[in-house]
């Protein structure tokens, strides 16, 4: 912990990231007919001990972002620097070794824990995989990981389908955990959850964080439960960071009118105060990531758009505040929500 | 619960946990994934029909040898040439034939040899039906492509044909040639089918899981897929026991198959089929037990393909 107090230290530098998916058509022969864009050059950072939120909608390439940066994918340009090692064009047993302190919990725990295994060897093979320890050593740190999770360490032996959502869930996040990572992706992993455990698992996540000294990409399309994690927010849109700043920043001024749009789509639980706000709602849908359009990539469905937002690319560049950044050409014009 | 109390947790998921004791419902659940299959395989009653026909089938087959005098199938027992060809009596209950064996002890013998032939060749073929299916889909790609054609020219060729030509050269009437060569045409729809198992359980999100915790190649295709296809792969099993009884056979029955001294239940026919006006029994008793030991497989079959449904829905 101290070492987060005394100086940041930036644990991953995201440089340029592009993540292309290959459209190919014939059977035998098969001819790359275009390219599915799905992350198109992205830069962050994340530093040690901190959580960014990337949120977005469906097909902004949120989900892709943190797979590629576990290497699920691999990135078709740019750098992933976790600690000073590119994980982008590593492979093999170094890449395994990455791995171990990189981990991920993914969106939906009804499919991400293997059926056929108990929660117990579920949660002891990445140990097994990376030989920490004697057998009995694993099923003591099972056990100890299923009651750090919140669940009774008697449960080891059942099966993912005897368990609920939530409890799934801190299962997933518990074999996350077991080798030790320093960094983890979330993706998602509260929004497949009943409202009513979402916190619960939140909780533990911050719990966790503090505990063990984790850092979180925190993947979401929920801005509420962004705000109530994240120390950063980097806003998504067809592939691109649009926005990037401190959380309270971020809410308070948007410089984006995506972002913006975004923040006015946050249902206030006040019927007063909801009649009489403005909403701004964004017409059409999220633009095919095969054909982008030209210029400003939001100006099809932009409220503010003009005739340069058709025409030129804005620059992703530092703006007024703390370490803001955002893309756009009429970032002063944004007014708050 | 200690230590969480120690790191002040929400004591979440405590509070519905006496209700996993008293609700009949959720004590239920607790039943392991192997007897909800068992439970609801034993509700289906063809499947039950079939199952313990094929038990009592091996005791015959395996057992009676053993347990009763009708264990020599080569021996004449009768040479009056009035007393060949009798019919069921106490002494021979399916009969002789017309050099005077008892049919019950020959038809306990091929019996023995039909079935372990149609076994060992199930096994031998479900498993490189599923080494060759499990690489193609896991893999795709090129090794997909060049075992999946093969696997398509394998098939494309008429199977009886192929199988006469090359028994012809390369069996010598024992029941080991017969194996490798029934084998030899039984793994292609395993293949495909664990080929297409494993192209929709790869992108699955738990298979992704896997690789995120450093899990290999062979880990995840043995370790993560396969149980999930376990039930396709044995419901195609126990029916290819079925498709390889009737090989062995029509194989057997045309010369192409066992020949002397080994038996099956297809020489038996072949044996039989000259004197069905004389005494049809000689016919009937291994063609029906051919014909009933395949409907029993197909209905276990069956049943496990029910039992085995893959949502594991708790009925």
């Amino acid at each position: 912990m101290a070492e987060t107090l005394v100086g940041s230290k930036t644990l991953l530098d995201i440089r340029d990231l592009k993540m292309y998916f290959p459209l190919t058509r014939g059977i035998v022969l098969q001819r790359v007919i275009g390219y599915v864009r799905a992350v198109d050059g992205i830069s962050f950072t994340i530093e040690q001990g901190q959580t960014l939120g990337l949120v977005g909608e469906s097909g902004s390439g949120k989900t892709t972002i943190g797979r590629t940066i576990v290497r699920l994918y691999k990135p078709t340009e740019g750098q992933i620097i976790f600690d000073n090692q590119d994980l982008a064009q590593m492979g093999g047993e170094h890449l395994r070794e990455i791995r171990r302190r990189v981990q991920m919990v993914f969106q939906d725990p009804f499919a991400s824990l293997n059926p056929r295994f108990t929660i117990g060897s579920l949660i002891a093979e990445p140990m097994h995989i990376y030989n920490i320890g004697s057998s009995s050593e694993i099923r003591e740190k099972t056990s100890e990981l299923l009651s750090v999770v919140g669940l009774r360490p008697e449960y080891i032996n059942r099966y993912p389908h005897e368990f609920s959502g939530g409890q799934r869930q801190r299962i997933a996040v518990a074999r996350a955990l077991s080798i030790n990572p320093e960094f983890i992706v979330l993706d998602e992993p509260v929004s497949a959850l009943d409202v009513s455990v979402r916190a619960q698992v939140l909780n533990l996540l911050q719990r966790l964080q503090n505990q063990f000294n984790l850092t979180y990409l925190f993947v979401s399309h929920d801005l509420s439960v962004v705000r109530h994690v994240a120390d950063r927010i980097a806003v998504m849109y067809l592939g691109r960071i649009v926005e990037l700043a401190d959380r309270d920043e971020l809410y308070a001024a948007p410089k984006h009118p995506y972002t913006q749009a975004l923040l006015s789509s946050i249902p206030i639980p006040d019927p007063q105060i909801e009649k009489r706000r403005h909403r701004i709602i964004l017409s059409g849908d999220l633009p095919s990531s095969i054909n982008i359009p030209s210029g400003c990539r939001f100006h099809t469905r932009c409220p503010m758009a003009q005739q340069i937002c058709r025409e030129v690319d804005p620059i992703f560049e530092r703006k007024e505040g703390r370490e803001h950044y955002a893309a756009c050409h009429f970032s002063e014009e944004v007014r708050p929500v | 619960m200690d230590i969480s109390e120690r790191l002040n947790v929400p004591s979440t998921g405590e509070e519905i946990e006496p209700f996993l004791e008293v609700t009949p419902q959720l004590v239920q659940q607790r039943r392991s994934q192997g007897r909800i299959i068992f439970d609801r395989f034993i509700r289906n009653r063809a499947a039950i029909v079939g199952a313990i026909f094929l038990i009592l089938l091996f005791l015959f087959c395996f057992v009676g040898p053993l347990v009763t005098t009708h264990n020599q199938p080569d021996q004449i027992h009768v040479t009056d040439v009035a007393q060949t060809l009798a019919g069921p009596s106490w002494q021979f209950p399916f009969g002789t034939d017309d050099t005077g064996r008892d049919m019950m002890a020959r038809a306990m013998a091929g019996g023995q040899v039909s079935l372990l032939i149609a076994l060992i060749s199930m096994f031998m073929a479900v498993i490189v039906g599923v080494s060759i299916g499990a690489f193609a889909g896991f893999y795709g790609g090129i090794i997909d492509t060049l075992l999946m054609r093969f696997t398509d020219v394998i098939l494309s060729v008429p199977l009886y044909l192929l199988l006469f030509v090359l028994s012809a050269s390369f069996t010598d009437g024992s029941p080991k040639s017969v194996i490798l060569l029934i084998s030899f045409f039984g793994w292609q729809y395993a293949a495909r089918l664990v080929r297409g198992e494993f192209l929709s359980l790869r992108e699955r999100e738990y298979v992704l899981a896997a690789r995120t915790i450093g899990a290999k190649g062979f880990r995840i295709m043995f370790r993560h897929i396969l149980p999930n296809a376990a039930g396709p792969i044995i419901v195609n099993a126990t029916l290819l026991i079925g498709v390889n009884i009737i090989l062995e056979s029509v194989m057997s029955y045309f010369g192409f198959g066992i020949k002397p001294p080994n038996s099956s239940w297809g020489t038996l026919v072949s044996d039989g089929q000259g004197f069905f006006d004389v005494d049809p029994l000689l016919l009937m008793v291994p063609a029906l037990l051919i014909f009933f030991t395949v409907l029993s497989v197909n209905l276990v079959g069956d049943g496990l393909r029910d039992a085995l449904d893959p949502y594991m829905t708790e009925r």
